[in-house]
């Protein structure tokens, strides 16, 4: 660990990480630079990276139309209803798994555990026939229901992993002091698990701000999401990329910014799955 | 009777909060997730068309299953799931572990550019599907312009020529899962001891060796967590798929899924759908129980 790299060893590491770099990069500033680009230069061969013509033109032709705002509204109604719900049964469910002695309790985490694995249209086509028969086809309900399945079995297990970390002293302390169960969860346990709390929430975020398949199938003209709205001004009679690209810079803000500021609680979450069993 | 038994039953939950607790979200999901499970297995056993005005449901016993493993589809695109699924994940592997040695170290370059890596895997697959889409155009595609400057012509795309538009369809998902992989190899490389690395190093191993000798070995059970985990999210590949190609051109891209929801909500004929897509939830389970079954194991 400790030998000293040889100078082309540098390099060689060095000319990697900047492959990489531009690999994983390039189709992200391809997207936003695309948004700030007149029509005419959007297609121009060779491209221009760095010095084109910037414009807001189709920021604005796309914030004039009153769709933009309906997608973005429905969008975030279906995220918000989404991440409280999965957070309002999960915490609790993942808080009870990690402390239960109880075998059933406890194993049940497989059982969410193999909840997330399902393949969405095995559930989807099922699904589809109930929510017709019920009448709640295009609506927001419909669609967070779904969502909900998969993004609480997320959360269960996340909490679960983060719960076990937490110190029982307090919370046993808490119980000598003849707190009951229920208070030393709400008044110990979630204040001391906020980051955990706070690391699920962005997960679900994620999840379904970026869900597509899901809103394909159970919307409606009138609860369309960001994703389904792209997709409509890409199939328009006239392809505008400068326009597509505004839309998608929309759907993507969520994701640049829990990269790129909220990163610790990400990678958390990312791990807490996969490195504890 | 029926008040005593209330009143045990209210007792029981009163000394048990944990099952309180864990009860609304275990209700929500038997009847959100598990009733609709049951009842894609009673629709399976229909003919059962959306498009039929009368809406009849004629019981067929499981003649959509037998219709299933005769249908040529089935097998293509059971053939090219694998091959999505294994050229993916592979690549993923290996590139996951180049890229977490690469930008291990804890400098400020290393972690500023960790955190740009995450974002292709946040990002709404459907939105990655029209820029590689996009980018893959054959008239005024960036990627298709290159490879010709290259002396390599694309014809119709890569998206539109029989041989590439598989291998194009997997380079999307390498571009946006094998961040994912990164991560998964950071935790692993920042849990190994430090000691044999020290007594290699003693030993006069080289960097090379003790990669080889040391790290691997003791990366197995992140290798064995980061293939499953992929494995599975890989079976389920949908958006991409209906971004780019829509499971062409003459279906080497039509994946289980994709062909699934081609049957039932374009086809709508919803009881042979409802089969496929319950012979799609069997092989997922069961490679869902081996997973579990490995994880399980590894408690650490």
């Amino acid at each position: 660990m400790n030998q000293k790299k040889a100078l082309w060893e540098k390099i060689i590491l060095a000319v990697l990480s900047i492959v990489a770099i531009i690999f994983f990069m390039m189709p992200i500033y391809w997207l936003i630079t695309t948004a700030f680009k007149f029509g005419r230069d959007a297609f121009l061969l060779p491209p221009q990276w760095l010095f084109f013509e910037a414009t807001l033109k189709n920021f604005q032709s796309v914030l004039a139309s009153d769709k933009t705002f309906l997608y973005i509204k429905n969008s975030l109604i279906i995220t918000t209803g989404t991440t409280i719900l999965s957070l309002v049964l999960g915490v609790p469910a993942g808080y009870a798994i990690a402390r239960a002695k109880n075998r059933f309790v406890g194993n049940s985490s497989y059982f969410f555990l193999l909840l997330q694995m399902i393949p969405p249209t095995a559930m989807l086509i099922p699904f589809y026939l109930i929510m017709r028969d019920l009448h709640l086809l295009g609506t927001y309900t419909s669609v967070i229901l779904l969502d909900t399945v998969f993004d609480a079995s997320f959360v269960v297990w996340m909490m679960r992993s983060y719960f076990v970390d937490v110190p029982q002293e307090i919370e046993e302390a808490a119980l000598v002091d003849g707190a009951s169960q229920l208070s030393a969860f709400f008044k110990v346990a979630i204040p001391l698990s906020i980051p955990g709390i706070i690391a699920s929430a962005l997960y679900t975020v994620i999840y379904s701000w970026n869900d597509f398949l899901f809103a394909l199938m159970l919307t409606s003209p009138k609860t369309k999401t960001i994703p389904l709205g792209i997709l409509a001004s890409f199939s328009a009679v006239e392809i505008s990329w400068g326009k597509m690209a505004v839309m998608s810079i929309f759907a993507i803000i969520p994701a640049v910014l829990i990269s790129l500021f909220l990163n610790r609680y990400f990678v958390q979450g990312l791990t807490a799955g996969a490195s504890k069993g | 009777m029926n008040q005593t038994l209330g009143k045990s039953l209210y007792k029981k939950f009163q000394n048990n909060t944990y099952l309180v607790l864990l009860l609304p979200l275990l209700l929500f999901v038997v009847l959100i997730a598990i009733y609709p499970l049951f009842f894609s297995f009673r629709i399976s056993l229909f003919d059962y068309r959306l498009t039929d005005p009368n809406q009849t449901q004629t019981f067929v016993g499981i003649e959509n299953y037998i219709r299933a493993f005769k249908d040529p589809i089935i097998f293509i695109s059971l053939k090219n799931t694998l091959i999505f699924v294994a050229g993916t994940v592979s690549a993923e592997l290996v590139m996951g572990l180049g890229l977490a040695l690469l930008f291990a170290p804890e400098t400020r370059i290393a972690r500023f550019v960790r955190s740009f890596l995450l974002i292709p895997m946040a990002l709404p697959p459907l939105v990655v599907g029209l820029v590689w889409k996009s980018l893959y155009n054959a008239d005024f595609g960036v990627i298709p312009f290159y490879l010709k400057e290259l002396g390599i012509n694309v014809g119709r795309g890569p998206l539109g020529e029989l041989n590439f538009a598989m291998p194009a369809v997997i380079l999307i998902d390498i571009w946006q899962w094998t961040p994912l992989l990164m991560i998964i190899f950071l935790a692993g490389l920042k849990g190994l001891p430090k000691e044999p690395y020290e007594a290699a190093y003693v030993d006069g191993a080289s960097r090379w060796q003790s990669f080889l000798y040391i790290t691997l070995p003791l990366l197995k059970p992140t290798f064995l967590i980061a293939f499953l985990t992929r494995t599975i999210q890989s079976f389920k590949v949908f958006d991409i798929i209906y971004a780019t190609t829509a499971g062409g051109p003459g279906n080497v891209t039509t994946v289980l899924n994709f062909h699934i929801y081609t049957v039932g909500m374009t086809f709508f004929d919803m009881g042979y759908a409802a089969a496929l897509a319950n012979i799609l939830l069997f092989v997922v389970t069961i490679i869902s129980i081996i997973y579990i079954g490995v994880m399980s194991r590894q408690q650490y």
